[in-house]
């Protein structure tokens, strides 16, 4: 197959497979960005950062199972301890970005930035150091195994070369990530403590649900 | 002392004469012949005997609405009998049907899950995206327990909403009842201050599930967090999972629909977890019937806060003259003020103008619908009782 032929073919799989991929980003995607701040960029920006890191996770996971030369195994039989711990992560990770978001906004609202996890204050009280709350969740949510992820793995193991592999994944992401740009649109929600305190609640709700996912799969049906 | 002295008297409802509150409940006569008295309508004695109980209970309560001129506690009498036979009814139905109450997964797969009209909010995403409905239920009328259907129960639930709003959750909720019913029991609340954060949580489950629904492709709420399987139907417990999900649904219940309900003399369940009714509130933006407060009579006594069985009254929205758009419009404000600042009102018109004319608009339009659905519910189980002791 020629190369350009190939590629098309990721991308139209991306795009085909958007709406799923949204829907499994969805809840932990959307109440993030309806914790942040109002305006259609600054939602793109989030969004952006959301969409790079699950692109990490993705390419990390490929790059480790090509390796161990297991990439359509882990894919098709994929091992539900594994799964648990992205998923309880996942849970722990929401639920800390959930309260951490907003606590003291006390009706200023419109200015927060990015949450991050470990988070340090450096001794003026302003800079902030860490990882973006919302990088770690993209980055989980990458590790995880939507269906149109694992369509995409088994197609791309069927590749001779690991770089071309990867080119894969990365073409059908952006496919994928077209689904994404009008979810920025949720910047255009007016931002007050009653939407901010419903997302925060439903952070929690869905981290909950997570948390009770991994453990069962980590401890065995 | 004359800063106490308030301009407006402290009066009751006013009260009917027996003739004109006799010819203001004819309406609902007529509509009660043509809902169970028409012919055709009842296949033996015993629905009969069931449809003309029901007509005469309803009737009886317009009537006593129109001549008190009261609405919350003839309402309540509706509510709560709606709710404690609807289980009835219905578990005797399913018994009948399919010999249990467990939702077997060869039922699920054939679509005959009956449909209730609590996960509308769930499908609305998915069915946009995929065209797919994810309950696994009949679109149209169906076999077994599938019943008129999801199309038919949608088509009922807007007619209802476009009409009344978030006053369903008041007239056509077949859930409510139970904890509303509880609710009354205690004289006083024994757990007074709510923080008013809780509010938010129905809010907060509503978006939970319905991006829960679109990314596991299942109505995550029927599956995990509907307290009233308890008491309709619940997941068959063949594994961990399926008595996980029963142990959930009767710790909900107890909990939001027994002993909450009954500690804080609030509609627990409505108030702090229901994302319908959640949903529901929407749909009190257009819905030309509200509660308004006005500010010159009011002299914020919060009576009105204390006697909602919701939480769509805060002193911000006294303070503002108006409820929040989680009003159930169940009456309870109204009838408690007795300086009659809190009023039925139709938007548009001057707040306080001719409020028993709003109310009595809101009334035809609640009552025919309550009569219609939470009616046939009634009858559905007065006549599982008769048809158990003839």
């Amino acid at each position: 197959m020629e190369v350009h032929a190939l590629y098309g073919d990721a991308l139209a799989l991306g795009l085909a497979s958007g709406p799923a991929c949204l829907a499994a980003c969805g809840p932990v995607l959307v109440p993030s960005l309806l914790t942040g701040q109002a305006g259609f960029l600054p939602n793109l920006r989030t969004i952006a950062i959301f969409l790079g890191t699950r692109l990490l996770g993705y390419l990390l996971f490929a790059l480790v199972a090509w390796q161990l030369g297991a990439l359509s195994s882990m894919l098709i039989k994929p091992h539900p301890q594994l799964i648990g711990l992205v998923y309880v992560l996942m849970a722990g990770v929401l639920a800390w970005y959930g309260y951490a978001v907003r606590r003291n906004c006390a009706g200023n609202c419109s200015t927060s930035k990015l949450v991050t996890i470990g988070a340090t204050v450096d001794a003026s009280g302003g800079a902030r150091q860490g990882i973006a709350g919302v990088a770690m969740l993209g980055f989980l949510t990458g590790l995880n195994f939507c269906p149109p992820f694992v369509v995409a793995g088994i197609r791309a193991a069927e590749l001779g070369s690991l770089s071309g592999a990867l080119l894969f994944f990365a073409v059908f992401f952006a496919g994928t990530s077209v689904w994404f740009v009008p979810i920025a649109g949720l910047g255009c929600v007016v931002r007050n403590q009653a939407l901010i305190t419903v997302a925060r609640m439903t952070m929690a709700l869905v981290a909950v649900y997570y948390l009770a996912l991994g453990l069962y799969m980590l401890l065995g049906r | 002392m004359a800063a106490n002295v308030h301009p407006w008297p402290l009066t009751g409802p006013v009260q009917r004469g027996v003739g004109r509150s006799i010819l203001l409940t004819l309406p609902i006569v007529l509509w009660s012949l043509l809902m169970f008295g028409r012919p055709g309508a009842h296949d033996d004695l015993k629905t009969g005997l069931a449809g003309g109980i029901t007509a005469l209970f309803m009737i009886a309560l317009f009537f006593m609405m129109m001549r008190t001129g009261t609405t919350y506690r003839w309402r309540r009498w509706f509510f709560v009998s709606v709710g404690v036979l609807f289980p009835i009814g219905f578990i005797h139905q399913i018994m009948v049907t399919r010999g249990t109450m467990g939702i077997p997964i060869e039922e699920m797969i054939a679509g005959r899950t009956p449909f209730c009209f609590l996960p509308t909010p769930l499908l609305i995403l998915p069915a946009a995206l995929t065209r797919t409905i994810i309950f696994p239920g009949s679109i149209l009328p169906g076999k077994g327990m599938a019943g008129g259907g999801i199309a038919a129960m949608i088509g009922i639930w807007l007619a209802i909403t476009l009409v009344i709003g978030k006053g369903w959750c008041s007239y056509a909720c077949f859930f409510g009842g139970i904890e509303e019913g509880v609710a009354a029991i205690p004289k006083r609340a024994k757990i007074r201050n709510i923080d008013p954060r809780w509010h938010y949580l129905p809010w907060a489950v509503l978006l939970a599930m319905v991006l829960l629904s679109l990314a596991l492709f299942e109505p995550a709420y029927c599956m995990w967090l509907c307290p009233f399987k308890a008491v309709s139907e619940y997941v068959a417990a063949r594994n961990t999972v399926g008595l996980i999900q029963n142990a959930i649904f009767i710790v909900l219940f107890a909990a939001l629909v027994i002993v909450l309900p009954f500690l804080t003399k609030k509609r627990t369940q409505c108030s702090f977890l229901c994302p319908f009714g959640a949903f529901q509130s929407l749909f009190n933006k257009i819905s030309v019937f509200d509660v308004r407060i006005d500010r010159e009579k009011c002299h914020t006594c919060v009576l009105c806060q204390n006697a909602c069985p919701n939480m769509p009254l805060t002193k911000e929205s006294i303070a503002k003259g108006e409820a929040l758009m989680s009003c159930m419009k169940c009456g309870a404000c109204v009838d408690v003020c007795a300086r009659h600042a809190v009023s039925w009102h139709i938007k548009g018109t001057d707040v306080g103008l001719k409020p028993e004319r709003a109310r009595l608009m809101f009334l035809y339009g609640a009552w025919a619908m309550a009569m219609m659905f939470g009616g046939s519910i009634i009858a559905q189980g007065l006549a599982t009782i008769i048809g158990a002791f003839a």
